[in-house]
């Protein structure tokens, strides 16, 4: 097939070749359906930046795109490149503006009938005791530039010493909620300013947090390992590191791009600004990107206490009863250092996932011990009027994809679009009739966020389901958002 | 000197263009504030003043509206009119100094409308056509 000037192979059903060409040192591959290329992907620019960032020194095997992929700066969105930590580079564009933006699913012993009277009330109180929307603030108290610095070495664990959550939350999150060898020195105090007000903050958006319930079990066995049940109330948070992330990227973007000429590199693309890993630019990304990883994990971790809290107060129900608990926590902007098989030996390479979510297989080491004998739950959230879902890493994925899977839906309308499209709706109304109690923080967001402005997510999931990248096991239905 | 917001897959993109370069620059000043707020009840409080220095002016004016951005998300501080702007071009690089009046960002008063996470290096390139510099802005949200 043919994109736009790009020649395209299909190497299965679901799985694209861009074949090596020009400056790429890897072919590009592409997980996507028939279907996908024909509806979306033909006019989508998110192709040829498949075939740019295969143009990043030190990148190994392929640059590779997960269904979701959509245009993104440098990368695409839906992008895995994993370049070797001696040659190679990272890039603050493989990881995205909000570094670990990432999803939490937590559970409840609660039946949708048990809660279906008092939903409204549970979206308004969460509503409130989180805090939601742009520029929002004071889950805590102001943070003291001493206090965001522990946050950003310890990550979940300030979260936990604080009164906000348990050990056993730190078992169930990636990375344990704290990501080794982060560098507080080398994040600048404008991006600890912008964080000392956003701690346990939902931020705006395409950021949520969302009562669902448990509508299909596609597999049984795994489900149970889970602690998942149909008709289930469970809790999905989206959310990420906030203005101390997106400053810590603008800041290394800016460094990298202005250090390019010393480094010689020639790419196709300014946002794909790069520096070897090894080098101090480099180091210092990495440091400050993974301080941001560890804010981002203690956001989320600090979220779902205040949501436990709520539903605990709104329920007048104890802890016992409620039975609240992390299920998993995954990031899906991240570069990490991890070893992967090529060429049959094992190799440690910085794997770059923008919008991407790690799916390791069962047995891996890396994933906590109760999910071993499944392999690594993967949180894909869709839009706030359909579904979201819940899968588990393969060893195929290790195979093929560096141990990565999809991340979510993706936009097919723009904002303005969205904007048009839902003049003369009421949007409130239309999700109510569905069964979907919604608070947002205005009528804007909630038109920007409709689900028509987004793919459906079952396609993307279907897809790594069907490449065996990640397999289904959940299907969750919304049925209370709050929005920021 | 005038702005237009473009269509976006999911961002927000402008273009602006001015006389000059610091009519390009004012230009973008205030697309990103109308991106940003919703300016209806703003009234001029305080001033402040910025020296940048960039090797690009395309740096330079990233480096601005970035400026802007952080004095919302974190001094809580918009600007309400530019008193005066000025660019210089040195040998090596680029020089701008700028002073704004503006105010005190209050949540129960004064509406955000979109959190802008960053200002892109996408496609910024600052191009002089006839007698118009024009350049496509990006703002992540």
């Amino acid at each position: 097939m043919n994109i736009s000037g790009i020649e395209i192979e299909k190497v299965s059903d679901n799985l694209w070749e861009i074949p090596r060409t020009g400056g790429m040192l890897v072919p590009g591959r592409i997980y996507a359906s028939e279907k996908m290329f024909k509806e979306t992907l033909q006019n989508d620019e998110a192709i040829k930046q498949v075939i740019n960032v295969a143009h990043l020194p030190g990148i190994q095997k392929y640059s590779l795109a997960m269904p979701d992929i959509h245009w993104g700066y440098g990368f695409p969105i839906g992008g895995v490149a994993a370049t070797d930590i001696n040659s190679g580079v990272i890039s603050p564009g493989g990881v995205g503006y909000d570094i670990n933006c990432g999803v939490r699913l937590a559970k409840t012993s609660l039946n949708y009938n048990s809660i279906k009277s008092r939903i409204q009330k549970l979206v308004e109180n969460l509503f409130n005791d989180i805090p939601t929307g742009v520029g929002s603030s004071g889950a805590i108290k102001k943070l003291n530039s001493h206090e965001i610095k522990k946050i950003l070495r310890d990550g979940s664990e300030w979260a936990i010493t604080n009164g906000f959550g348990s050990e056993e939350d730190l078992i169930l999150t990636e990375e344990k909620g704290k990501i080794k060898d982060a560098d507080p020195d080398a994040v600048s105090n404008r991006a600890i300013e912008r964080g000392m007000d956003q701690a346990g903050t939902l931020g705006s958006g395409n950021h949520f947090l969302e009562i669902d319930i448990v509508d299909e079990i596609y597999d049984e066995k795994a489900a149970a390992i889970l602690g998942l049940f149909t008709d289930q109330i469970v809790i999905q948070i989206h959310t990420g590191s906030r203005g101390l992330g997106y400053q810590i990227c603008d800041d290394y973007l800016k460094v990298l791009v202005q250090s390019g000429k010393k480094f010689g590199f020639n790419l196709p693309d300014k946002q794909l600004a790069c520096a070897p890993i090894n080098s101090e630019e480099g180091q210092n990304y990495l440091g400050a990107m993974r301080s941001a990883a560890n804010f981002a994990w203690n956001n989320r971790q600090i979220i779902m206490h205040l949501a436990k809290k709520s539903f605990n107060r709104t329920l007048n129900i104890s802890d016992s009863e409620l039975n609240f608990s992390l299920i998993y926590d995954v990031c899906h902007n991240i570069a990490k250092i991890e070893e992967h098989i090529i060429d049959g030996k094992p190799k440690k390479v910085c794997v770059h996932r923008k919008g991407a979510t790690r799916a390791f297989p069962a047995n891996n080491n890396l994933i906590p011990d109760k999910y071993k004998s499944i392999g690594q739950p993967v949180l894909i959230p869709g839009d706030m009027g359909r579904y979201s879902f819940v899968s588990i890493g393969t060893e195929k994925a290790m195979e093929e994809t560096f141990g990565s899977s999809c991340h979510g839906a993706g936009r097919v309308q723009s904002r303005h679009q969205a904007l048009k499209a839902a003049k003369g709706k009421n949007l409130i109304d239309e999700l109510t009739k569905k069964g979907i109690v919604i608070q947002a923080k205005g009528y804007k967001t909630i038109a920007e966020e409709m689900p028509h402005a987004y793919k459906d997510v079952s396609d993307v999931v279907d897809v790594m389901h069907n490449a065996g990248i990640s397999t289904k096991v959940a299907k969750l239905k919304p049925i209370g958002v709050i929005k920021g | 000197m005038s702005y237009k917001f473009i269509e976006h897959p999911a961002d927000i993109a402008v273009e602006v263009d001015g006389n000059s370069l610091e009519e390009l620059f004012k230009s973008a000043c205030y697309a990103w504030r109308e991106a940003a707020m919703d300016l209806s009840s703003f009234n001029k409080e305080s001033s402040k003043k910025f020296i940048f220095n960039g090797t690009t002016s395309e740096i330079l004016l990233i480096e601005l509206l970035s400026e802007l951005n952080f004095q919302l998300y974190s001094k809580k501080w918009v600007f309400v009119t530019i008193q005066n702007l000025a660019v210089e071009k040195t040998d090596s690089d680029y020089h701008l100094e700028i002073e704004l009046f503006g105010q005190t960002f209050h949540p129960e008063i004064h509406n955000m409308k979109e959190e802008i996470k960053a200002i892109t290096y996408h496609q910024v390139k600052i191009e002089r056509i006839g007698n118009l510099y024009k350049t496509l802005i990006v703002f992540d949200v």
